[in-house]
């Protein structure tokens, strides 16, 4: 892999989180420390769930089971820790609020609390980004590519490029649904959030099949853009009430 | 938008430290793992003050690497102790002139000699085509813009603070030449002494700060001054949510002391000692508010490094010279907190818990081991770096936020190494197994 395609392989799976961080995310510092710090939850979730399952590693069977085990421990676990973080969160914007009433300035509008959950959202979906694209692309710079058996057709690390990028969309975007989904106290946002994440991660394991990524990525992007339409239509129902009380 | 909204005011101070520091660390890893592959065997024979008891050989047993790296924290942590004490003697007895040049002269030595020798290994390694004279000229500009950046008052805040981060990316990558036990003990070793420098009662640290502040002078030290560089309105300050104003600066005071003696076998000897103090607190005159309302919560914490960093450069440049240069150069890093009213600016209309803040001051010793750690992490993979980057920043978020909780004197170092050496090895020892192991089998979450 080139420097050039290094570059457009990073860019591809992290384009639009760049965009969204310089137009959004960069003017705000508090949204920086937001993102900052949801990219440490994590980055420490994906620790503990590697130390748990260390001792299992490498799976030797050929089998997909184990691997949707695997799948379906990380995502109950990274729900749960969406939870811790949304309730963080709650005491943060408590705190917010009566700072914002100290120094005599506005409370929190709702575009702001949207803002904090997808800085949220984007620090996860970094985080997931970095360290299952980037990382193995950094070291692989140098004259040749790598391909996997298993889906033969494209490079190893544009397929995973293009993973990110769908799941790097799909945490953005949850995070602002589950935080308003915590919010108005509404269960299908609540339910919509890991059931996404879920069979979004399930999809992945259509990989392990030969061939399997030429079906996988098409799924995963389905998923992406039913998280993308579900966010975007929830907050502009928001917004529009919000509007008409004012 | 929400022009009127809070967010954009809290944290502006975080930042304005932690985006300097993710800049001297980004270039450091591009630094190292640009020069490190092709030349990592090359270096491996370097002596310095922070090896000076044991030189590590990849045949060594574990045993005796670690015995060895600790006899050399050991011994470093001494020397910086010796030289921080010999620096506040200085302060106390008022030779501030004295560590002023001195610290002038070690900028000039640490701009000129190390960095020179890595412009050196760049343009080598990147093979740009100049001359030597050029190059020394080039040189030469930037090391004296460097040196009148550093200590004047008449220059941009901008350049300065460019400086700040220039030296601290050349230390730092000088740093990362150690060898690697060596370096993780003496990181941690560094952060204990920081905890008992700044904390202790006597230490040298807090003596040297709290000096400072009974006489209302500038420390003497090098620090990073993130004063905002165009003077916007502060109503509110950042740190205000959890601080109600508080500005901590940190300084570091760098001092390098290169002496050559002749190991190898010719007969040239120089002694050149480089002490530099930077300080770059200037903004620092006693507030001008007269009224009650100035508030003068001045924490300070400050933790003080040497290192020498004796490098037989000879050996690399010519080879029938035999010469070794030992630099010497202790940092101190300060956190002050000085939180006050800047009466001028502001109107007097402010509640009671909001306090102007001069922005925060962190120590370029912090600097250069923050970098030093993710460079060593960047020799591993970049998984590392990234994971080091995260708890370095989050720890030095810690760091500020405890500051502002306490108001009182913190050292910056101890937090943000130990997340960072704890997170390396989470990193390396579970984490990269397994995300290589289900990544390459295309499995995502």
């Amino acid at each position: 892999m080139t420097v050039a395609a290094g570059i457009g392989y990073v860019l591809l799976a992290l384009g639009p989180s760049l965009s969204l961080f310089v137009a959004v995310i960069s003017k705000k510092p508090f949204l920086i420390l937001t993102l900052l710090s949801s990219t440490l939850v994590w980055l420490i979730s994906l620790i503990v769930l590697s130390g748990v399952w260390r001792a299992f590693l490498p799976l030797e069977t050929t089998a997909w089971w184990p691997y949707g085990i695997l799948i379906l421990t990380s995502v109950v676990f990274q729900e749960g820790i969406r939870v811790v973080f949304w309730r963080v969160y709650k005491r943060l914007e408590d705190m917010l609020d009566a700072f914002a009433d100290r120094v005599a300035k506005p409370r929190l509008f709702l575009t702001d609390k949207m803002q904090i959950a997808l800085a949220g959202g984007l620090g996860h979906g970094l985080a997931h980004a970095v360290f299952f694209c980037i990382s193995l692309l950094t070291p692989a710079f140098g004259p040749a590519t790598y391909y996997v058996e298993k889906c033969s057709q494209i490079p190893f690390f544009l397929v995973s490029a293009i993973i990110a990028l769908a799941f790097v969309t799909i945490h953005t975007f949850s995070m602002v649904i589950a935080f308003n989904g915590y919010a108005e106290k509404n269960r299908l946002d609540q339910l919509f959030v890991p059931i996404v994440h879920l069979v979004a991660g399930m999809m992945t394991l259509i990989n392990l099949a030969t061939g399997g990524c030429i079906v996988g990525i098409p799924l995963l992007y389905f998923m992406a853009m039913l998280t993308l339409l579900y966010c975007g239509q929830m907050v502009w129902k928001r917004l529009t009430e919000n509007q008409s009380r004012h | 938008m929400d022009g009127g909204s809070i967010l954009e005011s809290i944290g502006v101070e975080i930042i304005g430290v932690m985006s300097p520091v993710s800049i001297c660390m980004l270039l450091v890893v591009l630094l190292v793992s640009s020069l490190s592959s092709p030349s990592s065997i090359t270096s491996s024979s370097i002596r310095t003050a922070a090896n000076l008891v044991y030189l590590e050989t990849p045949s060594d047993s574990t045993t005796q690497k670690l015995q060895g790296a600790l006899l050399n924290a050991l011994v470093f942590v001494l020397i910086i102790t010796a030289v921080t004490f010999l620096l506040v003697l200085l302060y106390y007895y008022k030779f501030t002139n004295f560590l002023k040049n001195y610290m002038r002269f070690s900028a000039f030595f640490v701009l000129g000699t190390m960095g020179g020798s890595i412009f050196l290994a760049l343009i080598q390694h990147f093979s740009i085509p100049i001359d030597s004279i050029t190059c020394f000229i080039l040189l030469f500009n930037f090391t004296i813009v460097g040196v009148l950046s550093v200590f004047s008052n008449g220059v941009p805040i901008l350049l300065r603070q460019g400086y700040m981060v220039a030296l601290g990316i050349i230390v730092a990558a000088w740093f990362t030449s150690l060898p690697e036990w060596t370096t993780w003990v003496l990181l941690v070793a560094l952060a204990l002494y920081d905890l008992v420098a700044v904390l202790a009662p006597g230490g040298p640290l807090k003596i040297l700060v709290e000096l400072a502040s009974s006489r209302e002078d500038e420390l003497p030290a090098l620090v990073y001054e993130a004063r905002p560089t165009v003077s916007r309105n502060r109503e509110g300050s950042s740190l205000g949510l959890l601080v109600g104003g508080v500005s901590e600066s940190s300084s570091v005071e760098l001092q390098v002391v290169a002496r050559e003696n002749d190991t190898v076998g010719d007969s040239e000897h120089r002694v050149i000692q480089i002490g530099e103090d930077g300080i770059s607190r200037e903004g620092e005159t006693s507030p001008t508010v007269n009224n009650g309302r100035e508030r003068r919560s001045s924490s300070t914490e400050s933790s003080e490094y040497s290192v020498d960093v004796s490098g037989d450069r000879n050996r690399q440049h010519n080879s029938h010279v035999g010469s070794e240069i030992a630099v010497d150069e202790e940092r101190a890093p300060l956190v002050e907190m000085l939180g006050y009213r800047e009466g001028t600016e502001r109107g007097g209309s402010e509640t009671s818990g909001v306090i102007a803040t001069r922005g925060i001051k962190l120590g370029l010793g912090d600097f250069v081991f923050y970098s030093v750690l993710v460079g060593r992490a960047a020799m591993y993979d970049l998984m590392t770096v990234y994971a080091c980057y995260l708890a370095i920043i989050s720890g030095l978020g810690c760091t500020l936020i405890l500051l502002a909780v306490c108001r009182h004197a913190l050292p910056a170092l101890p937090i943000s190494i130990i997340l960072g050496v704890v997170f390396y090895f989470l990193t390396r020892l579970l984490m990269e197994p397994f995300v290589v192991g289900t990544s390459t089998n295309l499995m995502m979450f």
